[in-house]
């Protein structure tokens, strides 16, 4: 008897719900950044703006590059509901401390991915995940020193002016 | 698992069968056929795994304690597949039970054709 489920595709069930799921978060993410971007829009933050306007395209990239990979692996990607996203912040710090947790719960998520393909010895979703590791090293850093600028500079006086200028200055130049 | 049955000129291979149904694969089509209620459907790969995610996602233990009027039967209809089963509770049941063992018995004929074909060779 053939194997026609491993002929048609390299991933397995549980993998490619995992994924689908992913891209659903990361289509969340996204949002999210989309709504964050609009109220530092309207509050005056028009570097913290542009920042997240550059992350919500960012999230839509690692959406896109989920889904293409479970195309190619000859899976069914899913085209996700995107429903829940938050208008309005409290305040400015805010926004960061969110956005940072959006990034936990991002890369917990990918590495629960991993967790799956180990125990499945899906050796080849791995290898596909690492890039994506090694992009969240850079999207966590960057929330979290965009977090601590808060502390840092300080909200009183002209600090917020400032924190919003520092900003889009926040590079991750590892090599590592 | 390998017994084999022609039936006008297609050759099955019984996966898995329990008393009241039976999947069969057609390796020569790459498809399954499945003998259930009254029927004999032809599934290809993306509509078998729709079906056993239509199946696995209805809730059995809250039909059974539902006094709702309503009654105790389920459509399940496949996007973009030709059949549709309109089922007891209890045909839910027996269906579920054949997928689930049809399921593990492609694992387990994936596991053995590695074993013997894939990695042996």
């Amino acid at each position: 008897m053939k194997d026609i489920i491993r002929i048609k595709c390299l991933l397995s069930s549980d993998v490619e719900t995992l994924i689908n799921q992913q891209i659903k978060k990361e289509a969340h993410s996204s949002a999210i950044y989309l709504s964050m971007a609009s109220w530092c829009n309207r509050h005056g933050y028009d570097f913290s703006s542009d920042y997240f306007f550059k992350q919500a395209e960012e999230e839509r990239a690692h959406q896109l590059k989920f889904y293409k990979y479970i195309l190619d692996m000859g899976g069914t990607a899913i085209s996700p509901e995107v429903t829940n996203i938050k208008i309005e912040y409290n305040s400015f710090r805010e926004v960061f401390e969110e956005a940072l947790d959006q990034e936990i719960n991002i890369t917990q998520s990918i590495k629960s991915i991993a967790a799956r393909c180990t125990k499945e010895q899906d050796y080849i979703t791995l290898e596909f995940l690492n890039w994506f590791f090694r992009e969240q090293r850079e999207e966590e850093y960057k929330a979290r020193r965009a977090l601590e600028l808060f502390d840092v500079i300080g909200e009183e006086g002209t600090g917020k002016w400032q924190i919003d200028k520092h900003v889009g200055q926040i590079a991750y130049n590892s090599e590592a | 698992m390998q017994q084999t049955t022609t039936i006008s000129s297609i050759t099955f291979t019984e996966v898995f069968s329990i008393k009241d149904g039976a999947i069969y694969q057609s390796d020569s089509e790459g498809c399954w056929y499945i003998d259930f209620a009254g029927k004999l459907a032809r599934f290809d790969y993306r509509n078998l795994l729709k079906l056993k995610k239509a199946v696995y996602q209805i809730d059995i233990e809250d039909k059974l304690l539902n006094n709702g009027p309503s009654a105790d039967v389920e459509i399940i209809f496949i996007c973009a597949c030709d059949h549709c089963y309109v089922l007891s509770l209890l045909q839910i049941i027996k269906l579920k039970e054949l997928l689930q063992g049809s399921f593990v018995m492609l694992e387990l004929n994936h596991i053995i054709f590695d074993r013997l074909h894939r990695i042996a060779s």
